[in-house]
């Protein structure tokens, strides 16, 4: 049996329909008018033990309504659920025992209590006994980096701290299910990479994750399968490398320069397949290049050997990208009719 | 129905005394984090023990000439002070923090917690309590040394002082509680906390006992929820209670203290039915 069942949900939220300004405002008070909004539209879905599966989208398109209906926050409009074998919404107290769940804009902390307390409180709600918990615990504390902060309260937590505080709040109890929303955002390069070695090794030992991100760097790393999901349907449900190498397989390069170059075929001439593109008026070249044939460190390479380098920056394609060029490639293996883009 | 609501037959030992571990923890919790507003309480505390005293002065005043509606001063000052006690408990910790959470949409972080919400929010207000009683009782302590003492609580109904003196917190909490949970079907707490405050100071009878009130009105507030709040144990501390009339009293109190109990847990069930989160 799958770990996560999920069979045609629907959620609609209904939103009050107000006019522009005061006018607006009053009417909506002897008129009542909603709109209906689905924001997941017919989503069914399996997840297995021990897979990582990546849940990505645009802004809007559903992800973290998805989420709180897996987790039992929401009541489907429609449609089943099952977690653990068990329906969320109806059993939320037994649910909670088998997931652990970090939204990246909540804290599960007790904001005026020291983090260690946090902990402890969790430790009595799960029924952890004192071994379970003081090995979980370091683990945590050590893998995470966190040992300095178990003294401070929450609230003096940086955005970063909090996280790292957060995701081992949500796997002090070993849950076999972590839905993670958004865990990596705010958050600076070397705390992600933390966080995605801790990610990989949490999957590594069995846990079944799903991950909500805008970020392409996250699933690349952690996840195997990838779905994206777009205006509450499901656009893409499938293996993680086809979708990136087809749709997301170009990088960029931009460098300031130190002085304007007299021309630019050189460092076309020493990439191969890349494409050269002057910016910033002459002061800055562009290079679009795919990872599988020059590695960073080639492009930098040859355009140090052209040109004079003063800085750099490599944009990656987000999720955005991704979405737009898979309706631009006519590879839609969700449902049949789409709005024009 | 979670199924921590299982009739206490079926639920093993084991379950039970982790239960009551987790529950106290939190009140712990909840006590531990007022440390943390002291400064906000101890404000709050200082408004409250003016009102206190400002009434204590007008009573006085108002009773210097003898005995009104069956209070003579020494018993309105006991009266008084056992109500300003009563009134400090389940004070809006527990609302604020509420509604606080429902309207910010992080009660969704309440609902993948592997307990009961209500039983929670309850420990949450006994630890309060615990905080709140203590200072409650010094402050009436001072003012009834600075105001020549007061009376000790009547022989004939002590029994039943103790009992409802007992009930006052979980019959506040209920009332807080479903207050509070009108945020999910109103989006916003400031109406409904200040009606809720009207009503609770108007007909507990913690501002003008109720015997002051006319007589259509007294049989209403003795029926509603709100005397139980600070009338019942007042007037039974002061023996203005007796026989089957303080035992009807107490009764009605048990009776609101259970019905909202189970009021809130119908509600939550319809609310947390209907909750909408927006973003993250």
């Amino acid at each position: 049996m799958a770990r996560i069942e999920a069979d045609d949900l629907r959620k609609v939220f209904r939103r009050p329909d107000k006019g522009p300004g005061l006018a607006g405002s009053l009417r909506h008070l002897v008129e009542r008018r909603y709109t209906e909004k689905a924001a997941v539209d017919g989503i069914s879905l399996r997840v297995e033990a021990g897979e990582a599966v990546a849940y990505v989208g645009p802004n809007g398109a559903g992800k973290s309504t998805t989420i709180k209906l897996l987790t039992g926050i929401l009541v489907p409009t429609s449609g089943e659920v099952r977690v653990n074998g068990i329906v969320p919404h109806r059993h939320r107290v037994e649910n909670a025992r088998g997931i652990g769940v970090v939204f990246g804009q909540r804290t599960s902390l007790w904001w005026d209590l020291p983090v260690r307390d946090s902990f402890e409180l969790l430790r009595d709600m799960h029924g952890l006994g004192a071994a379970e918990y003081r090995t979980n615990l370091d683990r945590l504390v050590e893998t995470l980096g966190i040992a300095d902060l178990l003294s401070s309260t929450a609230r003096r937590l940086s955005l970063g701290q909090r996280m790292r505080a957060d995701l081992a709040a949500a796997l002090l109890h070993d849950p076999p299910i972590v839905y993670l929303d958004e865990p990596t955002i705010g958050l600076d390069i070397e705390v992600k990479d933390r966080l995605r070695t801790f990610l990989r090794q949490v999957v590594a030992d069995g846990t079944t994750l799903i991950l909500t991100t805008h970020d392409l760097g996250d699933i690349e790393d952690v996840c195997s399968r990838l779905v994206i999901i777009d205006q509450g349907r499901i656009l893409h449900d499938g293996g993680l490398r086809q979708v990136i190498e087809t749709y997301a397989r170009e990088r960029v390069m931009h460098v300031d320069l130190a002085a304007r170059p007299a021309s630019l075929a050189g460092i076309a001439a020493r990439l191969t397949g890349a494409t050269v593109t002057e910016e910033r008026d002459g002061l800055g070249v562009a290079v679009a290049f795919d990872p599988l044939a020059h590695t960073a460190g080639d492009v930098l390479t040859a355009l140090q050997a052209e040109v004079d380098v003063v800085d750099l920056r490599i944009e990656e394609p987000a999720i955005e990208d991704v979405v737009r060029r898979m309706y631009a490639g006519q590879l839609v293996a969700g449902p049949d009719e789409r709005p024009a883009p | 129905m979670t199924t921590a609501v299982t009739a206490t037959g079926a639920v093993p030992l084991g379950r039970l005394r982790r239960e009551a571990r987790t529950y106290r923890a939190l009140g712990r919790a909840a006590f531990r984090s007022l440390v943390a507003y002291q400064t906000s309480f101890l404000f709050g505390l200082l408004a409250t023990t003016l009102a206190a005293v400002a009434m204590l002065y007008l009573w006085r005043s108002v009773l210097a000439a003898g005995t009104v509606n069956g209070f003579d001063w020494p018993t309105m000052k006991a009266y008084l002070l056992v109500a300003f006690v009563a009134g400090s408990l389940v004070s809006s910790y527990v609302d604020y923090r509420m509604a606080g959470r429902i309207q910010q949409g992080d009660v969704a972080m309440d609902l993948v917690r592997p307990v009961d919400y209500q039983r929670s929010r309850f420990a949450e207000a006994l630890g309060f309590g615990g905080y709140e009683l203590g200072t409650g009782l010094v402050v009436a302590a001072a003012a009834a040394a600075v105001f020549g003492g007061v009376p000790a609580p009547a022989r004939s109904s002590l029994g039943l002082f103790v009992v409802s003196a007992a009930l006052v917190l979980p019959l506040r909490f209920g009332i807080v509680y479903v207050s509070a949970l009108v945020v999910f079907w109103t989006r916003n707490y400031v109406g409904v906390q200040s009606a809720r405050i009207a009503l609770v100071t108007l007909f507990s009878g913690g501002l003008v006992p109720l015997a002051f009130f006319p007589g259509w009105l007294q049989g209403l507030a003795a029926a509603l929820p709100f005397a139980g709040m600070a009338s019942t144990p007042a007037l039974l501390y002061v023996g203005g209670l007796a026989g089957a009339a303080a035992w009807r009293a107490v009764a009605v109190q048990a009776a609101w203290t259970v019905g909202l109990w189970w009021l809130g847990r119908a509600m939550w069930r319809g609310a947390s039915r209907q909750l909408t989160v927006h973003g993250g």
